[in-house]
């Protein structure tokens, strides 16, 4: 057994298997629909129709997208480094999936005689694996905005460097309010402890520092430095086209996701419903996604409405605004806890 | 299984070390070192040290090389430096010396244990909690002893960056430059009018030397 899986239990080999598949499965099939969800939701925002050619109210868009993409002849610049050009997308969308893997989409369920976590791993360091599949994910963005041999590019991935760092602090900072009232880091552990009570109430501050901290780690409006397109083109991906910009593509969804089950887990009570509802445990799945659905719904939103942030104000605004308001966050947090 | 991982990682660490070593371009250097550290953060998940993992991880290869790959992707690269003569003596003989002490360290020590069945895993070894309470109770002092450092060198970071923008006024002055252009080609504030027009007038200097800051341009500005 490896050792990174920390269950009570014993699984076996295949449920664990069957398990990765299902969630790669489903959560593959939902990005496309999420790219045209936000496609046709950015239209209505902005009094317009959106996607509506292919199939009905143009919901097969993704499939002709895809279609495509995969046609198309790779090719890259003359000036790019061969080998890393392709291994950058592949470390994205490696570090994308493997995050998913600590969603948890419910309890422990019993599924044929065998007791079934219906998540991918419930690790003891929790939001730590997510920071750390987080820190190896850009050297894809790094890697890919360096080996394009374009300025572009290459300026690019320099402010992703950057930003990335910067609000990755605020980030693990905000929530550690809410570990210390969980009082334990297993990220089903944190949806029991909000049996009471979901913790955005208490840790209101805490949330919304992780939200704003959400969008810069995923490179969203009004954060979308790295990619503005008025000044870099299309940031570290401008050479790229085909199945690699694909590969870029959707592992800024998949991370999307992974940024909004967090948000759901920790401060939204996960798979719970309010108003003392307990529906049977095939039902939690259907609850966190509907859940994760909204604070995606919240991403698009705010996309479509605020504009896009100058550098300088950005790094400002992570260092001198969200830090110390995270750090304040924990250091009441403390002193609440523990008196 | 396990097995495998393992000389995984390891064939993986002590390549990313050597290709540390072994590489001209400075960049893959780095990125060699990133991979070194990621292949040994598995190995201390073979070792079932969880969190130590996932710190070498975020804080390593997550935080400090991002630095690194950072900085050497703006200036390094381009001109290699050739090593001097003394340089070309004394770097084998460090690593000599090095090769020895850790021959040493080895054979002293580290070979009893191969036959052996090494310690017995405790439940909950390798948990932040376990580390937590190790870092509160048995570790107490070198632990805050090294937070102290880190605030020190936190507080000289930003010490040293503070100083680097005290040039003098004068010399901030040769790096100006004060060019004639034509009304209304600049910038916002010219247009809205909190500036004059045009090159008729020297512009206000964009970086106030330090000490009279609260000049007129940095407020126009607008600061968080």
């Amino acid at each position: 057994m490896i050792a990174f899986a920390n269950v009570n239990y014993f699984e076996p080999w295949w449920v664990q298997i069957v398990k990765s598949i299902v969630i790669f499965a489903v959560v593959f099939a939902i990005l496309p629909i999420l790219i045209v969800y936000e496609r046709k939701l950015l239209g209505r925002f902005q009094s317009r129709y959106g996607p509506n050619r292919v199939g009905p109210f143009g919901l097969m868009q993704p499939l002709a997208e895809i279609v495509k993409f995969a046609m198309k002849e790779p090719m890259r610049p003359n000036t790019s480094i061969a080998y890393l050009f392709r291994l950058a997308p592949v470390i994205s969308i490696i570090t994308a999936i493997a995050a998913l893997a600590i969603i948890p989409w419910g309890d422990v369920q019993h599924i044929f005689g065998q007791r079934v976590g219906l998540y991918g791993i419930d690790v003891s360091i929790g939001p730590l694996y997510v920071f750390a599949l987080a820190g190896i994910s850009f050297y894809g963005i790094m890697l890919g905005g360096w080996a394009s041999g374009s300025k572009y590019s290459f300026l690019g991935s320099m402010r992703g460097a950057a930003q990335l760092i910067s609000y990755e602090v605020s980030q693990s900072l905000s929530i550690v309010g809410v570990l210390i009232t969980a009082q334990t880091l297993s990220l089903t552990g944190i949806v029991h402890a909000q049996r009471g009570m979901w913790f955005f109430i208490p840790q209101l501050a805490g949330f919304l520092v992780f939200l704003v901290a959400s969008f810069a780690e995923t490179n969203r409006a009004p954060f979308d430095l790295i990619e503005a397109d008025a000044e870099l083109v299309a940031g570290y991906f401008t050479e790229y086209g085909g199945t690699p910009f694909v590969a870029y593509l959707f592992a800024e969804y998949a991370n999307m996701i992974v940024v909004s089950g967090m948000a759901v887990t920790i401060f939204f009570g996960g798979w719970l419903l309010p108003f003392g509802l307990n529906p049977p445990g095939w039902v939690d799945p259907f609850v966190v996604l509907a859940k994760i659905l909204l604070v995606f719904t919240f991403f698009v939103w705010i996309r479509a409405t605020l504009p896009r942030l100058r550098y300088d104000q950005l790094m400002s605004f992570g260092w001198k605004i969200l830090l110390p308001l995270a750090t304040l966050n924990l250091l009441v947090t403390s002193i609440v806890v523990v008196s | 299984m396990s097995a495998v991982l393992f000389f995984i990682a390891a064939i993986g660490a002590i390549s990313g070390a050597i290709g540390v070593v072994m590489m001209r371009n400075p960049f893959y250097s780095v990125l060699a070192l990133a991979f070194h550290l990621v292949s040994l953060a598995a190995l201390f998940l073979l070792l079932r040290a969880e969190f130590v993992a996932a710190a070498q991880v975020v804080v390593y290869a997550g935080a400090v090389m991002v630095l690194y790959v950072f900085v050497v992707a703006y200036v390094g690269g381009g001109e290699q430096l050739a090593s001097g003569a003394v340089l070309r003596i004394l770097g084998p003989l460090f690593a000599l010396a090095l090769a020895i002490e850790l021959c040493i360290a080895m054979l002293g020590a580290g070979l009893k244990g191969v036959n052996s069945r090494g310690a017995p895993f405790v439940l909950g070894f390798g948990t932040p909690k376990h580390i937590g309470n190790l870092f509160l109770t048995k570790y107490l002092f070198p632990f805050e002893l090294a937070s102290i450092l880190l605030l020190v060198a936190a507080i000289g970071a930003v010490v040293l960056a503070r100083r680097r923008r005290g040039l003098e006024p004068d010399e901030q002055a040769a790096y100006r430059v004060e060019a004639p252009r034509p009304a209304y080609t600049g910038t916002m504030a010219e247009a809205a009018g909190l500036r004059p027009a045009g090159g008729e007038e020297p512009l206000k200097p964009e970086v106030e030397p330090v000490g009279t800051t609260t000049g007129d341009a940095t407020q126009q500005q607008g600061d968080w």
